[in-house]
């Protein structure tokens, strides 16, 4: 076996473009099926992956955790100073988790999240990334015009409240504690948790409407 | 390297398509194609910066233009044939020629996903120089444009910033996509982003990037 070698990785791109199935689904059973026949790879270990990302890992185990912070003062604190110590505590830990920054919306900042270099995102706490999260017009736009890209998801800043974009550079992974919505004092937890989108948590929601499921 | 993946700051891409509510899988290939990546056996030397800098590597027009996880698809296709795992006659056959890199482990049995699924790679190590830089430093993105793989963005190179938190030594990446380890102090190093794009004059908001210290120089 060879050691990694980009000079190699530049010339194999169009080598293996131009003899490959044109067509990606083909192209990726394929390769599946070769792996599996080189004993490389256990289809039913693929089945295993594709039914936890599909099932079980996802926004909702973020938004338990967002919950969890607006019921519990201790653990707010814990989540903002540590967050991959804070989410251990309360038994989560996942892809991408190892180092993770919980950043919290107030009445002045609104946090937003990118990667402006491909598409870094917490997976253990909100799964696979939206499409729109993956291409090129939000990761170029979110770091020189945060408030025009807000504005396309419907969120309109006034000037006093100034936004925070943090694009994930290094291996340090983002969660946006959006504001706990007014006129949820009677919700538990889980009715709280219900209330919580994807977005909001990448930043490109704020106001949470109240009438979501909490009831 | 100055290549198209480094986006930030570029205009022209068009509106976003937004969306709330996506299944984690458009297509079941995407699926099928990120439980490969994630239960292949693999050569022991491979790690996401080198899987990362691979994607940067694909022709600008398909890397703008092919779904997300296809670009998945031709990184493993490329690492694999530059380890000598496969051959591009094979993947073009989806049929094996009957070798296997002996060196490579046993694949990952169904049964260790659920442990699997748990891990969350550290990239933090012990480290006994004291860091450069200290939270409230200004300092500069460093003016460079390295060949290979760099996590300094093009956006900010130049311009002064703050260093706004430290978080310990970290495994460089922009080193270990080219076989190398090495340990740097990493801050979160916060950007006016009206320094950085003139049309934003007067906005108070802020971009704020996690830089190694080699992407850094005295504010001064």
């Amino acid at each position: 076996m060879k050691e990694y070698d980009a000079t190699m990785a530049e010339r194999l791109h169009p080598e293996i473009h131009s003899h490959v199935p044109s067509e990606p689904a083909l192209r990726v059973k394929a390769l599946e099926t070769l792996l599996v026949e080189k004993e490389l790879l256990d289809s039913a270990a693929v089945d295993a992956w594709v039914e936890v990302y599909s099932d079980e890992i996802g926004p909702k185990t973020g938004a338990g955790v967002v919950a969890r912070a607006w019921c519990d003062d201790g653990f707010r604190t814990r989540l903002l100073d540590d967050g991959t110590a804070a989410l251990k505590e309360i038994g989560i830990s996942g892809w991408a988790l190892g180092h993770l920054k919980a950043v919290a919306n107030t009445d002045t900042v609104h946090n937003l999240v990118v990667c402006t270099l491909c598409s870094c995102y917490p997976h253990g706490l909100l799964g696979i990334q939206p499409s729109w999260y993956k291409l090129e017009a939000y990761r170029s736009r979110a770091v020189r015009d945060p408030r025009g890209v807000l504005a396309e998801f419907g969120v309109t800043l006034p000037e006093s409240i100034g936004v925070d974009v943090w694009d994930s550079t290094a291996e340090v992974r983002y969660l946006v504690l959006p504001q706990r919505p007014a006129g949820t004092e009677d919700l538990d937890e889980a009715q709280l948790a219900a209330l919580v989108t994807r977005n909001s948590m990448i930043g490109t929601e704020r106001d949470l409407p109240i009438d979501a499921g909490g009831s | 390297m100055d290549g198209i993946h480094d986006v930030g700051g570029k205009l022209g891409f068009g509106p976003i398509k937004v969306t709330h509510d996506d299944a984690a899988f458009g297509q079941a290939w995407e699926g099928r194609m990120l439980g490969i990546a994630r239960a292949i056996s693999r050569p022991k030397d491979w790690n996401s910066d080198k899987f990362r800098h691979t994607r940067e590597l694909e022709d600008p027009v398909l890397y703008l233009t092919r779904p997300y996880f296809d670009q998945w698809y031709k990184a493993y296709a490329c690492m694999l044939v530059g380890a000598g795992v496969v051959t591009v006659a094979e993947l073009a056959a989806g049929k094996s020629d009957g070798s296997r890199p002996k060196e490579l482990p046993q694949p990952m049995p169904a049964e260790t996903v659920a442990k699997a699924k748990q891990g969350g790679a550290q990239f933090e190590r012990p480290y006994d120089e004291a860091p450069a830089y200290k939270i409230g430093d200004r300092v500069r993105a460093s003016l460079i444009s390295p060949t290979g793989h760099c996590r300094l963005p093009a956006y900010v190179r130049g311009h002064f910033g703050e260093v706004v938190d430290y978080y310990g030594a970290h495994v460089v990446a922009d080193a270990a996509a080219h076989n190398e380890v090495k340990l740097e102090p990493l801050y979160s190093v916060r950007f006016l982003i009206s320094d950085l794009f003139p049309e934003r004059t007067g906005a108070a908001d802020r971009v704020c990037l996690d830089l190694w210290e080699s992407h850094l120089d005295d504010g001064d």
